[in-house]
């Protein structure tokens, strides 16, 4: 039995080890000489910005990649990873990002699912008893019989940490763990992180910001930087600042210009706002807000809180159920998404690659989307080709666009890049309402500054903007107004020169209520 | 009446054995929607085998070989080469009713043999239909196999990851559905209907393949719908016998098909799927594609 390598670790033993992982991808260099110690008990942050080379090294863990040079060692013995199986039987447990499991299955068929201990007939009632016990010792809560479709993601999470506790995991990899939770349930997975460090399991989380987090639980940090390490700290003689200059390699505090416009005419009016989450429950209740000419309004909230459902009503892929919806004082509550855009609504959705763009569509019919009901583009209702073509190229020249050529299939252009293509078409629209929800995730830190950079440039061509985003300093730092959204409401309206990011935090988690309202 | 009961019993029992079949495929995430080809071929090759040999046996017995094969060729073309699998089940169906058009017709009429003898008044299939079903209940709610399959048509990548063969889980679901399929067909042609005819199976395969739908993948709500479905089929050929005067039998046979289409109509409305989520395996009829 391979897992018998860490069978008998003691807090403190070298658990896993990494010497040189070196992985190549045609035209990058992913991991250079990646050297990594985890010991038993211990919490090892991995951090590092997109790209950076995390998922890579993730992958290589958990047998997903192999490393083109370098050794694994576990509990001191080489190994090598052909599949994730192999992995799993030397004690690695693997907490997805996406998570991998099965919706329609109950929560323990997914605990049990392939292991070789459940047996040919399942025994069902002491794989429970286990994992009622581990639930107890670390703080789950979970209905064992509950479908997973019908839980929560932090639940869903908690899910894939049993299955890797239950596979016998000493060595626990988490991907992202908190993007996903709202404040009191991150509290509360801290804690469980805790608890299983105390017994020994070496827990490595990989983070990519959230740098609070990474100050709260781990005890060392190794901070990744395309693709090399770039600093392997204790946790305690870092700050917030320290590991975010490691991480972009400069200093970080970039302010933005924030630029005075004269306010003008109110631009969009919503008024006592209603719709509808896919589930069924009400997800946006009775926003109200005005944005006008020269301003940027921006909407903070975790993810989940109704920000998604808002965006949608506004651009017309959802109902609204009650209230009010004006563009430049006419109303549009229950207009189609094409009348909206010949009023002059710009959108970037938040899903890029699938609401943003279609994956097989060539830029040029990228572009076109959003002018095949532009007469001058589509005469008599044929494409004159010619000319979008020429429209797609001066776009892609002017926003700098990383592409072969206009024929190149959105798919293949890089998240960073795709982001700046749809940006170049909705803005050349000149729109002037523009909605931009969460235009900036998942972008590196150079598309992130040339994406607000644009929201700038929207606001001082006197369109108004809404910006939606999960990042709070983002809203801040662009926002002319902010409103934090918790569970569906606009908890309030703040003007955003001086408003505190303390304040601000504390309304998107719902108040001073906040830690206890969610369960 | 008893004549009509037993009749339409052993019609029901045709239908469960083939639909059991398409259901475990489908469990796994291949669809097959060539349930009547390869009926067709087990019901031909059966009888043909029964009548050379004189053997009751040994027709069942390549009728189950000739679904298997069938299965293979099935799951070679749907997971190892990752194509289309209506397409391959369209060529199932086309292919199973030209050859056997072709092979069977020197041998029209009668098998000319002993009928089967009932037991306890039925057919002996009965019984094995009824334990089949509670076999096929058992795999996919007790066995850790029965999870590994449906895990595998849920979501496979899922799979992959928990140390699951996918590719192999899906040729045993696969394989064993064909031998079910091909069996119902023997059971057809030697027992229910031993009279070879062109197209002597009108369309039983399809019935089994609705039925698959409207049983939302449970095997006590399939064998509901076999009983259900059976006693349709038994009244068109005699639908005077109830309702004088009343809708010919060829509409009836569609009675099948239109329960079949209100189901799935109800299953696809939203408060079906917020309250029961979805019956249908995620990933039916989708090839997997490693990596």
């Amino acid at each position: 039995m391979p897992q018998a390598i860490l069978s008998g670790i003691k807090r403190g033993d070298v658990v896993l080890e990494l010497r040189g992982i070196t992985k190549r991808f045609p035209g990058v260099l992913a991991n250079d000489q990646i050297d990594f110690t985890m010991r038993a008990g211990e919490i090892h942050a991995i951090l590092g910005e997109n790209g950076a080379g995390k998922s890579t090294l993730m992958n290589i863990l958990f047998g997903l990649l192999q490393p083109d040079e370098g050794e694994i060692y576990v509990g001191g013995q080489k190994v090598t990873f052909r599949s994730p199986l192999d992995a799993i039987e030397m004690g690695i447990g693997m907490v997805h990002q996406n998570r991998k499991l099965v919706l329609a299955h109950s929560v323990i068929e997914n605990i049990v699912l392939g292991h070789p201990r459940a047996g040919k007939i399942l025994n069902l009632t002491q794989a429970r008893a286990e994992i009622e016990a581990l639930c107890r010792r670390y703080g789950f809560a979970v209905d064992l019989d509950a479908k997973v479709w019908q839980l929560a993601e932090g639940e869903k999470q908690l899910v894939e940490i049993l299955k890797s506790l239950y596979r016998g995991a000493k060595i626990l990899i988490l991907d992202e763990p908190t993007s996903a939770l709202a404040p009191p349930e991150t509290k509360k997975l801290l804690a469980s992180i805790e608890a299983m460090s105390q017994d020994e399991l070496a827990i490595v989380p990989f983070i990519t910001h959230k740098l609070p987090i990474v100050l709260a639980t781990s005890h060392r940090v190794t901070v990744l930087r395309q693709g090399r390490v770039t600093a392997r700290l204790e946790t305690v003689h870092s700050t917030e600042q320290s590991l975010a200059k490691e991480m972009v390699g400069r200093e970080v505090i970039f302010r933005l210009d924030r630029v005075a416009v004269a306010r003008g005419e109110p631009v969009l009016q919503v008024q006592n706002l209603s719709a509808r989450s896919d589930r069924g429950f009400m997800a946006v209740k009775g926003a109200s807000f005005t944005v006008h000419e020269g301003e940027i309004f921006g909407i903070a909230g975790v993810s989940g809180n109704g920000q998604q459902e808002l965006a949608e009503a506004l651009t017309g892929l959802r109902k609204v159920e009650e209230g009010k919806v004006l563009l430049k004082g006419e109303e549009i509550t229950h207009a189609p998404a094409r009348r909206r855009w010949q009023r002059g609504l710009g959108y970037i959705p938040s899903e890029r690659n699938t609401v943003g763009s279609i994956a097989d569509f060539s830029l040029i019919d990228t572009v076109l989307m959003n002018y095949y009901f532009d007469h001058d583009y589509t005469p008599r209702g044929l494409v004159d080709y010619a000319r979008v073509r020429q429209l797609t190229e001066d776009l892609i020249a002017e926003y700098g666009v990383a592409t072969p050529g206009a024929e190149v299939k959105a798919r293949n252009l890089s998240g960073g890049n795709l982001q700046k293509m749809i940006l170049a078409r909705v803005l050349s629209r000149k729109p002037r309402l523009l909605i931009a929800n969460l235009p900036t995730q998942g972008l590196d830190v150079g598309a992130i500054e040339f994406v607000q950079n644009k929201l700038i440039a929207a606001k001082r061509d006197k369109a108004a903007v809404l910006l939606i985003s999960e990042d709070l300093d983002e809203v801040l730092s662009l926002s002319d107004w902010v409103a934090p959204m918790y569970e569906g409401e606009l908890m309030g309206i703040l003007p955003g020169e001086g408003a505190l990011r303390e304040h601000v935090g504390v309304l998107m988690a719902g108040g001073a209520k906040g830690e206890e309202a969610t369960p | 009446m008893w004549e009509f009961a037993t009749r339409s019993l052993e019609a029901s029992t045709i239908f469960t054995f083939a639909a059991l079949g398409e259901l475990i495929g489908q469990r796994s995430g291949i669809l097959n929607v060539g349930v009547e080809g390869a009926m067709l071929f087990g019901a031909t090759l059966g009888f043909i085998a029964a009548q050379l040999t004189g053997s009751y046996l040994i027709g069942l017995l390549v009728g189950l070989a000739i679904g298997a094969l069938l299965g293979l060729l099935h799951g070679f073309f749907s997971i190892t080469l990752g194509g289309d699998q209506v397409v391959s089940g369209m060529g199932i169906w086309i292919v199973g009713f030209g050859l056997t058009t072709y092979i069977g017709n020197p041998y029209t009429g009668p098998l000319g043999m002993a009928r089967i003898p009932n037991v306890f008044g039925l057919s002996p299939f009965v019984y094995l239909g009824i334990l089949l079903v509670l076999a096929t209940w058992f795999l996919f709610s007790k066995t850790s196999l029965g999870l590994r399959i449906r895990s595998v048509g849920e979501n496979p990548a899922v799979a992959e990851v928990s140390g699951i063969d996918v590719a192999r889980t899906r040729y045993f679901s696969v394989i064993l559905g064909g031998m079910l399929m091909g069996l119902a067909g023997a059971i057809y042609g030697l027992s229910y209907n031993p009279v070879w005819n062109y197209n002597f199976l009108m369309g039983w395969g399809f019935i089994a393949l609705a039925l698959v739908f409207f049983s939302m993948w449970n095997p006590w709500l399939l064998l509901g719908g076999a009983i259900l479905f059976g006693a349709m089929w038994q009244l068109s050929l005699s639908p005077e016998l109830v309702l004088p005067g009343f809708l010919s039998r060829y509409l009836w046979r569609t009675v099948p098909f239109v329960i079949t289409l209100l189901v799935l109509f109800a299953m696809s409305s939203k408060w079906f799927r917020g309250r029961w989520g979805a019956a249908k395996p995620a990933a039916l009829g989708e090839p997997y594609i490693k990596g």
